[in-house]
């Protein structure tokens, strides 16, 4: 059986104009999410969105287009990686072909597209990735195939976690400036908190 | 309303209060010190050598951040406080960069800090003729001890009456932190379960209102820069006091290049906006962090020093060090939600001392460690021990018990070892200069430490009713890379932080760390520089400059 939310009840933005400005500024954006590419290609960003999709099990479709766009911005972006390891091609390249590659892959062994097989199709090409199993195509001679995909979910998931909509489901309280959390100790919780029992 | 804050009111950077022109400067014709880096080691440096009335400049590479307009209590958009610029990893244990250890702005690393604010042990400062491990740093724990009590003095660290472990035992300036969170709490009942002590953390992070400055209002998020100003950073603290002591701060200034002339350094080159200017003075001081110290001293080669200034010894950005830092996810029956309060707000170093009978040499301290949801889905996809990785429905459904989890966090003693290097890539950035390479992995002893850890770790999750369900594999923290030491063919500087090679020249900060220690290391950071900064005092005023 699925698990679901302990937390149905609960919106953590309704609690948004408690928020500081900036802070609200930033997060509200995520809700609002344009398809608006700059790096990615149609086709590549449309993979993207079913990739973000797979791999956080999440069929709403704000949520995907905002992974997609922010995976895009910094993909786009001049700031660096922070770290690369030697060997793996910057994250521009990585991306791309890794892209490449997945479709590449969909081609040999379903004669079609990524994007249109089916779910479990596509978990199981993507645990070939994870593992490097994939069957060697052009693409993944430039790209390693466990970096790319640990680089994806990295991205991916990091951006799930910082929708608010996910926010709520998990029940995190999320921002508190200014007013903080009073309430920290065991057991006890401030009365905008999310609530097991669905008050909220 | 206006807003009237700490940082603005006590900067005279910010628009409308600097002139944007680099060729209006303060000391454009030379200052007495000239420091790069303005992070924690850089801030101390100074506001000291400007109260003591020499001429200062600090050139920092990233901006002058207005907590207020610029942080936000946010995860993913905070990064921006880290430094994000490239560096090539290698090595078995590959290091995560970036926000994990190097920040970047006025402030560097102490912004997004969690403000653990421990001392090291005596046994720390000589690992060598203690355990035959390592290398000795040629000052003792007696040397730092009044730095230790000036530092913590100055910035109000909170911490408790008596603190059971290493040569100081309390009290600290400020009260301790009270309440502690569910996790800490969680935490110290186990503990206690199994006989290991805890106490709750120092911090320099306010119990009480300090300095114009309130106590902390447990949002937690330390490390995305803290909003109310009530964790200690240099950025609000050390450099506004700078200012007013008549320190100039040339932030968005990246140090690209240190000029000599015989055995001196005569100035640096730095670029702002595309342009390069060049800052002379009497002293320099190095305070740019374990990675760009050694890069910027290897990309100053002359042919005078062919291996990069300050490096006749070749250990200029040896020996690296991480602290290891796994963490353990337990689940509970009950609600822990770990997003709430200060992260850390309780510890233990029972098992920090060296034990033959562990099987490996040095030792460790455990803290209980909030979490907030991208941190902890991104280290359960990506980072658990075991290689496995966690996505689609077994990552949804495992997040979905979030609130659920209590974590405890390791800073295990990484030994030194002269592998574990930074060095110059092929690749340049957009100055033209090399990047740096990382390279990393841990040797025998430290694996066999975090094993250990790990196990205790658990222990602990147990005693609390839960199950270990997720060990993360991670490290945190920098230090080494231009070590001290009273060798000059085996070390980069002395006990001061003065490089052997060149007497204009100091470092100061992390990098010049002999060892790592069990413990987090920014007091001894601060401390190490405020004492460096009483030494310069007195040189300067012997003329032994
Ligand atoms: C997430 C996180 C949590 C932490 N938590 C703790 C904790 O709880 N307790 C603890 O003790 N420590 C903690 N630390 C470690 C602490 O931040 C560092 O030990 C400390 O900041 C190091 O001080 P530093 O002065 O050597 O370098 P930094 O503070 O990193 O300062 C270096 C500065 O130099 C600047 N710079 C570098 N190169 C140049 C150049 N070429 N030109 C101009 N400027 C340059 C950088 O931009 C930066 O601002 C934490 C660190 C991180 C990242
Ligand atoms: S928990 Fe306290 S110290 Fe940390 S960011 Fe929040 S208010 Fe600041």
């Amino acid at each position: 059986m699925y698990k679901s939310s302990h937390y149905p009840a609960y919106d953590v933005w309704e609690q948004h104009q408690e928020w500081d400005e900036h802070t609200r500024k930033i997060v509200g954006k995520r809700r609002m999410a344009q398809v608006e590419h700059r790096f990615f290609q149609q086709e590549e960003a449309r993979l993207l969105y079913t990739l973000a999709g797979v791999l956080t099990n999440e069929i709403g479709d704000h949520v995907l287009t905002y992974i997609t766009q922010h995976i895009d911005n910094s993909t786009d972006s001049p700031i660096g990686e922070s770290q690369r390891k030697v060997g793996v091609p910057e994250k521009k390249t990585l991306y791309r072909m890794g892209l490449q590659g997945l479709d590449e892959l969909a081609q040999q062994k379903h004669q079609q597209r990524f994007v249109e097989i089916k779910r479990p199709q596509q978990e199981d090409l993507l645990r070939l990735v994870e593992q490097g199993q994939a069957p060697m195509t052009p693409a993944w001679q430039q790209v390693p195939q466990k970096d790319f995909f640990k680089k994806l979910l990295h991205d991916v998931v990091a951006a799930y976690y910082s929708h608010p909509a996910v926010w709520s489901e998990i029940g995190y309280g999320g921002p508190a400036y200014p007013r903080g959390y009073v309430r920290v100790e065991k057991g006890l919780v401030d009365p905008w908190e999310a609530k097991r029992d669905g008050t909220s | 309303m206006e807003h009237h804050d700490f940082v603005t009111h006590n900067s005279d950077h910010y628009e409308g209060y600097r002139s944007r022109a680099l060729d209006q400067r303060k000391y454009k014709d030379g200052a007495d010190v000239c420091i790069v880096g303005a992070g924690a080691a850089g801030g101390v440096l100074a506001y000291e050598l400007a109260k003591a009335g020499l001429d200062v400049v600090v050139i920092e590479a990233g901006p002058f951040w207005n907590p207020q307009t610029d942080f936000a209590s946010d995860e993913i958009s905070m990064h921006s406080l880290a430094w994000q610029a490239t560096r090539l990893v290698d090595g078995k244990n590959p290091l995560k960069m970036g926000h994990n250890n190097s920040g970047r702005g006025v402030g560097g690393g102490s912004v997004h800090w969690t403000g653990v604010c421990l001392r090291f042990h005596e046994d720390d400062f000589m690992i060598k003729t203690v355990d035959g491990v390592g290398e000795d740093w040629p000052i003792r724990y007696e040397d730092l001890a009044p730095y230790y009590d000036k530092i913590e003095r100055d910035i109000a660290v909170s911490g408790p009456k008596h603190y059971p472990w290493g040569a100081f035992n309390g009290p600290y300036p400020y009260p301790v932190r009270e309440p502690i969170s569910a996790n800490s709490q969680l935490f110290r009942e186990a503990c206690e379960k199994l006989g290991i002590k805890t106490e709750v953390a120092p911090l320099a992070i306010l119990s009480a209102p300090f300095d114009g400055r309130p106590p902390c209002i447990n949002r937690g998020f330390c490390n995305e820069g803290c909003l109310p100003n009530a964790k200690y950073s240099g950025l609000i603290h050390h450099i506004p006091k700078a200012i007013q002591a008549g320190a100039e701060i040339l932030s968005d200034c990246m140090v690209t290049q240190i000029l000599t002339d015989g055995n001196k350094v005569t100035s640096v080159v730095f670029n702002h906006d595309g342009q390069n200017y060049e800052q002379k003075a009497r002293v320099f001081i190095l305070a740019g962090f374990v990675v760009e110290i050694p890069r910027l001293l290897l990309n100053s080669a002359t042919p005078q020093f062919p291996n990069g200034l300050a490096n006749s010894s070749g250990w200029v950005g040896k020996a690296i060090m991480p602290h290891s830092s796994h963490d353990v996810y337990g689940l509970l029956q009950e609600e822990v939600r770990l997003y709430k309060g200060t992260p850390v707000l309780a510890l233990t170093q029972d098992f920090y001392q060296s034990d033959q009978s562990r099987g490996f040499a040095r030792g460790y301290t455990l803290h209980a460690h909030g979490s907030r949801p991208m941190h902890m889905a991104t280290a359960l996809a990506t980072q658990r021990a075991d290689g496995t990785m966690l996505w689609g429905r077994q990552l949804r459904e495992t997040m979905l018990d979030y609130n659920n989890y209590a974590r405890i966090t390791l800073v295990g003693e990484v030994l030194p070892n002269p592998d574990n290097d930074v060095t110059l890539a092929q690749e340049k950035d957009e100055y033209g200069l090399p990047l740096a390479k990382v390279s990393f992995s841990y040797g025998e002893n430290d694996l066999k430490l975090i094993d250990h850890a790990v196990q205790s770790m658990k222990d602990i999750i147990t005693a609390m009713g839960g199950t270990p369900e997720h060990v993360i594999q991670d490290t945190a923290h920098l230090m080494g890379g231009c070590r001290m030491g009273s060798d000059p063919t085996t070390s980069v500087v002395d006990g001061y932080g003065r490089t052997h090679d060149i007497p204009n020249l100091y470092i100061t900060g992390a990098s010049i760390f002999v060892t790592s220690s069990g413990s987090n290391p920014t007091n001894t950071v601060m401390a190490l520089a405020a004492r460096t900064a009483d030494h310069i005092v007195d040189s300067l005023k012997q003329n032994n400059l």
